[in-house]
């Protein structure tokens, strides 16, 4: 009887036992780029990102000033007159993977939450992202597509030729097992 | 004579106008720090108030001394909550080292506070 009750009660504590993969390092990218115009893109490799293998809930912050653009005018340009990052340091996402479990190694699930970026929350709605699950990471990848009107960022006319309206963001994370 | 006048002053212009345009990246390391300070001070700061450190501390180029917890191929931890992000491979064996680097905000997930494009200064 009392090894049943160090069973149960035991079994109770893995139970709630939150099963947490982490990352630190995420990738998240994007661009905004126009054919034949120099390329507008930027890149930060210093995303944190959480998923709760329990329930799908899947968390990611970005500071702004992290995004790194090849051409250092434009990264001066996207913080201060676009994203402005020292009024709004961080870009995060919350939401949940549909359907997801760790029971298979491989597959694709759907992802909705709310993004927030510039100071503006945007629910996206049923991403497209491949896992990849083997021992105690898990690999995720997508990529969905956003306006900067969303975010209320105005791109002045005389270089919306250059810029795109449509941003595509592209965002890969390995995730670890705590 | 004019014309060639002309000709140089927009050939000045141009030159200007490209340097200004495809201008170099900030160098972190040749920057003078705005602070010097310990990790467990820094930590504290930020604990305390994180808002208005974050606010104090962005963008700005800063010298942390501390103690390595965590070390991996590009990052390592500063005791006891600061995460520092390198642009090369970390090589150091020390534990007790002096980082400089650029702060890039506050971690609310994690509770961390992040840099990058950070180096270990010689002692």
């Amino acid at each position: 009887m009392k090894y049943l009750l160090y069973f149960l009660v035991f079994m109770s504590l893995s139970v709630t036992a939150q099963d947490k993969y982490i990352t630190k390092t995420g990738v998240v990218q994007f661009e905004a780029s126009v054919p034949s115009f120099e390329e507008v893109a930027a890149k930060n490799n210093a995303v944190t990102g959480i998923i709760n293998a329990d329930n799908g809930e899947f968390a990611a912050l970005a500071m702004v000033k992290a995004f790194r653009f090849k051409n250092a005018l434009m990264e001066e340009h996207f913080n201060e007159n676009y994203a402005e990052s020292y009024l709004y340091p961080k870009a995060t996402f919350k939401g949940t993977i549909d359907g997801f479990s760790l029971k298979t190694e491989k597959t694709t699930y759907k992802i909705t939450g709310e993004l927030n970026f510039h100071g503006v929350s945007k629910t996206i709605s049923n991403i497209d992202i491949t896992s990849v699950h083997k021992n105690d990471t898990i690999v995720i990848e997508g990529t969905f597509k956003v306006l900067a009107s969303d975010f209320n960022i105005k791109i002045p006319k005389i270089v919306s030729n250059k810029i795109a309206e449509e941003i595509v963001v592209n965002f890969s994370f390995e995730l670890v097992k705590q | 004579m004019r014309k060639w006048i002309i000709l140089i002053a927009l050939l000045v212009l141009g030159i200007f106008a490209y340097n200004y345009i495809y201008q170099e990246h900030r160098n972190i390391q040749d920057e003078t720090p705005e602070f010097v300070v310990t990790a467990v001070e820094l930590s504290k700061e930020f604990s305390n108030d994180p808002k208005a450190s974050e606010r104090k501390y962005l963008n700005k180029t800063i010298v942390i001394n501390g103690i390595i917890t965590e070390q991996n191929e590009n990052d390592l931890i500063l005791n006891p909550n600061i995460f520092c992000q390198f642009e090369q491979k970390i090589t150091t064996n020390d534990t007790v080292v002096q980082i400089k680097g650029r702060v890039i905000g506050y971690d609310d997930l994690l509770e961390e506070i992040k840099l990058d494009q950070c180096n270990i200064l010689p002692n």
